[in-house]
């Protein structure tokens, strides 16, 4: 399993996937930027250009012979963007949107050399070469009417004369800054330079003036291109750097061929190369600051931990078993003091691996921007995205899961919520639709919310549909509250149709998303008004490797109970236990509440049948169960594990834990017994019971 | 891309440089089955059983090696040997199945033989309908007489997988 070859390709994927995802992130910006007509930063196109660049480097050397050929293709193209020789265009954005799928696609191939992707592959290419703008073009090229010395011009790259036509096109002030610079810092000088001019001004480009400077110094005349109003620029940087002057546009044209003249050859060796060198400080400089950590690697920390944790409780028995006696007072209370220290360390490195372990949910919201984009586009919809609370922590397994269901949320509320265009201005709502993913803390949770502004859910229309395809019955169906009309959405039967969902308002599947949220212990809500938009809020643990836990007992076994579920417990008296339906319920404080005898669920023979046993009341969303159990043993916190592959379709249990002693309990799965319990073959005589 | 599961397995030519095989003998129920000695991690005196309930019969339960939790599996319940479970098993075995570590409960460990292809009959090549778990049968000096031979029932490690 520890293949070198398998860990190199490891970290290839994982580069690879983090170079594909800010790819992504930065066409959603450039994208954003084309349909706003802002100004385009040429620093976003660069970036762009880097990532794809890396991609295919890094595709080269690992024989990931499509992704590197793709890369490749897409390189050219974005080269052409930089340089302004094309445009950017919708058919360009689509071009390079659709490579982000494709590179995904590619670096999942079993095969990376896999020659049935041949054929896929030339044809994107084929098309990635194709596509091309040209570029608006003026008349007569701009820089002629600027007095800018030859020697100058002269040495411009290809890339720094682009952007220096752009910024003349776009109208900002050409100015020429004489600034004194001490040589033995002036790269650092030039960077803070770049640093400090980036929100206001472009460097063009800077050379070593003919003039200034002594042994020590050097004056470089830099180039800048600024919308910043002269008094302003000058009071910013004379005095701080040297003096700056506006470079005036000429009245007349040229009458010197700006090309011919040579320049010294001395000027030219001391310009640092511009663009690769700082692309390869800056990636150094991210990766002295940040390693990539396989998830395995912390999964085997928490392991050691559990096990330190085990270490700690045997000291601690040491500890007390001598407690009383007189002789070894002394070391005793020293050996518990150090048992102490000893624990309180160990917490902090179980929060310190946690905290590895904890990811922003920005990571998912990225991709779904990109869903959302394309959703829109293939619906022809208009349809803002809001993101608030990005950057809230959850941990890396959530993270994962969360993709799919939200990816159906967000689906759904664009297909089936937003409405077009022209439909909303008629009911004069803004012809673009709002779509908001929120995130945020809530004590030990994470809720994230996916709420559109478009035209809500019909809960009547729901419940016709559920009564017309059987899974309600028609007197029950006028039982039901509109909460409960809109929650039938998530029934299996319900929303397979979409025929049947094109008129309720929603996608399909939903069902499946609330099975999904339910197995990461999580809980779904739905709240919609007609006309208005809906909002479905998704609450999940910040982690799913450590919770805290109420051990009980069922038939003398040990199994923990989320506490996260847990309402109360109070004592099951017999006699209160009555049948409806044949299901047993009991009165809590005036309310009927369902029982559940988990030995008979499990089909233990119970010990303890007649009596001084409990019931634990959980709470999962608006549902309330009353499990029954034989003892309460206490509240714990407990480390869940996987069961592992071979017992991974047994229903009812979330993981195992180590109790301590190689003792372990089943960790019992809340939302699966509740979703069995009423959701089960006998789902919907429960929904009508509760109505 | 898993090279202990593709060591560990019995299937014909799998090891055809040298041709032996080192299998671990042991006695469970009524039988004696062989392990490729390359998948057994370890050999364990039988911890804690937490049994499992709604699992399919042949699952005993998990138990916790080292912090890890390992499903532990009754051999002959699943080959569907009927046994009467006389006495508790003695010993555990943690096999590799190139995916994660399975436990299986066994009587007692037997030792470890050195195969020759020609000492394994492989279940393709046997009429007898053998089950999915089976490579094969191998035979081994007898334990108990030196000229008579025993029966080891192979079992592939790789098969020790998903709930079946």
């Amino acid at each position: 399993m520890s293949d070198p070859r398998d860990n190199v390709q490891q970290e290839f994927l994982a580069e690879a996937q983090e170079l594909v995802e800010a790819l992504s992130r930065d066409l959603l910006l450039l994208d954003e930027a084309h349909h706003r007509n802002e100004r385009i930063d040429p620093a976003l196109i660069n970036e762009i250009f880097r990532s794809v660049h890396t991609l295919k480097g890094i595709a080269g050397m690992f024989g990931y012979r499509h992704v590197g050929a793709v890369a490749h293709a897409l390189e050219d193209l974005l080269d052409d963007l930089r340089l302004g020789r094309t445009a950017v265009g919708q058919e360009l954005l689509d071009v390079l949107f659709d490579s982000v799928e494709r590179f995904q696609r590619l670096l999942e191939l079993e095969d990376p050399q896999s020659p049935e992707e041949e054929p896929g592959v030339q044809a994107y290419i084929a098309v990635v070469r194709s596509i091309g703008l040209e570029p608006e073009e003026e008349e007569g090229d701009p820089l002629d009417r600027y007095a800018i010395e030859p020697a100058v011009l002269s040495v411009l790259t290809e890339y720094e004369e682009h952007r220096l036509r752009a910024c003349i096109r776009e109208g900002l002030q050409l100015y020429r800054l004489r600034a004194t610079f001490d040589l033995a810092a002036i790269d650092d000088s030039i960077e803070t330079l770049r640093d400090v001019a980036s929100d206001d001004a472009e460097i063009i480009t800077y050379l070593p003036s003919m003039e200034g400077g002594n042994e020590d110094t050097i004056e470089l005349v830099v180039l800048l291109a600024s919308r910043v109003p002269e008094p302003e620029l000058k009071a910013y940087f004379e005095g701080r750097y040297g003096t700056i002057e506006a470079i005036e546009e000429r009245t007349h044209l040229p009458t010197l061929p700006p090309r011919l003249t040579s320049i010294p050859s001395a000027a030219v060796s001391m310009r640092p190369q511009p663009e690769e060198d700082l692309m390869s400080q800056a990636s150094l400089r991210s990766v002295a600051n940040s390693v990539r950590v396989d998830i395995r690697k912390l999964d085997h920390l928490m392991n050691v931990v559990a096990e330190l944790a085990l270490v700690r409780s045997a000291v601690g028995r040491i500890v007390d078993r001598f407690k009383g006696e007189s002789m070894h007072r002394q070391s005793v209370m020293d050996l518990d003091r150090i048992g102490r220290g000893f624990e309180r360390q160990l917490s902090e490195l179980r929060t310190g691996i946690l905290d590895v372990r904890m990811v922003p949910l920005g990571q998912v919201f990225n991709k779904l921007a990109r869903i959302v984009r394309q959703a829109a586009r293939e619906h022809d919809k208009d349809v803002r995205l809001v993101i608030t609370g990005a950057n809230t922590e959850v941990d890396k397994l959530i993270v994962e899961e969360l993709t799919d269901p939200l990816m159906h949320l967000i689906r759904n509320a664009i297909d089936h919520g937003i409405e077009r265009a022209d439909e909303r201005t008629r009911v004069a709502k803004p012809a673009e639709g709002t779509l908001a993913l929120n995130a945020y803390h809530k004590g030990s949770n994470v809720v994230i919310e996916v709420e559109d502004d478009g035209g809500g859910m019909n809960a009547h229309m729901l419940r016709e549909t559920a009564v017309a395809r059987g899974l309600l019955s028609a007197d029950a169906s006028h039982e039901l509250t509109r909460q409960e009309m809109l929650n039938l959405v998530f029934l299996p039967g319900l929303t397979t149709s979409s025929e049947i969902t094109n008129m309720s308002g929603r996608g399909v599947g939903m069902d499946v998303v609330k099975t999904n949220i339910l197995r990461m212990g999580g809980m779904i809500s739905i709240a919609s008004e007609q006309g208005i938009g809906t909002k479905i809020t998704v609450t999940l643990p910040i982690t799913l490797a450590i919770i805290r836990a109420l051990i009980v007992k069922i038939a003398s076994r040990t199994f923990a109970l989320p506490i996260t579920v847990v309402r109360e417990a109070i004592p099951c008296v017999p006699e209160e236990v009555h049948t409806i339906e044949g299901r047993e319920v009991i009165t809590l404080r005036g309310e009927t509440l369902s029982i559940c005898d988990l030995a008979r669920l499990f089909g233990f023979r119970s010990t303890s049948e007649q009596g001084g046993r409990f019931v634990v009341v959980g709470a999962m969303g608006n549902r309330e169960l009353g499990f029954v159990v034989d003892e309460l043993i206490g509240q714990q916190d407990v480390i869940i594990k996987s069961l592992g592959k071979s017992l991974s379709s047994v229903h009812g249990f979330a993981g195992a834990t180590d109790l301590g002693d190689q003792k372990v309990a089943l960790v019992l799965d809340a939302p699966a017994l509740f979703t069995e319990y009423f959701d089960g073959p006998d789902a919907l005589r429960a929904l009508e019971t509760r109505a | 891309m898993r090279p202990t599961a593709q060591k560990a397995t019995l299937a014909p030519n799998a090891d055809s440089d040298t041709g032996a095989t080192a299998v671990l003998a042991v006695w469970a129920g009524n039988e004696a089955y062989g392990f490729p000695l390359s998948a057994v991690r370890e050999i364990l005196v039988p911890p804690p059983l937490t049994e499992v309930p709604r699992a399919a019969r042949h699952f005993l339960g998990v138990i916790s090696v080292r912090g890890q939790i390992i499903t532990l599996i009754d051999l002959p319940k699943m080959l569907n040997l009927e046994v009467e479970q006389t006495a508790p098993y003695g010993r555990v075995l943690l096999i590799d199945n190139g995916e994660e570590l399975i436990g299986v409960a066994v009587d007692r460990v037997i030792q470890v033989y050195r195969m020759e292809p020609d000492d394994i009959e492989y279940a393709s090549a046997m009429s007898a309908e053998l089950s999915e778990y089976v490579v094969g049968v191998g035979r081994v000096p007898s334990e108990s007489s030196a000229d008579a031979q025993d029966m080891l029932i192979l079992i592939d490690p790789v098969s020790l997988l998903g709930d079946r």
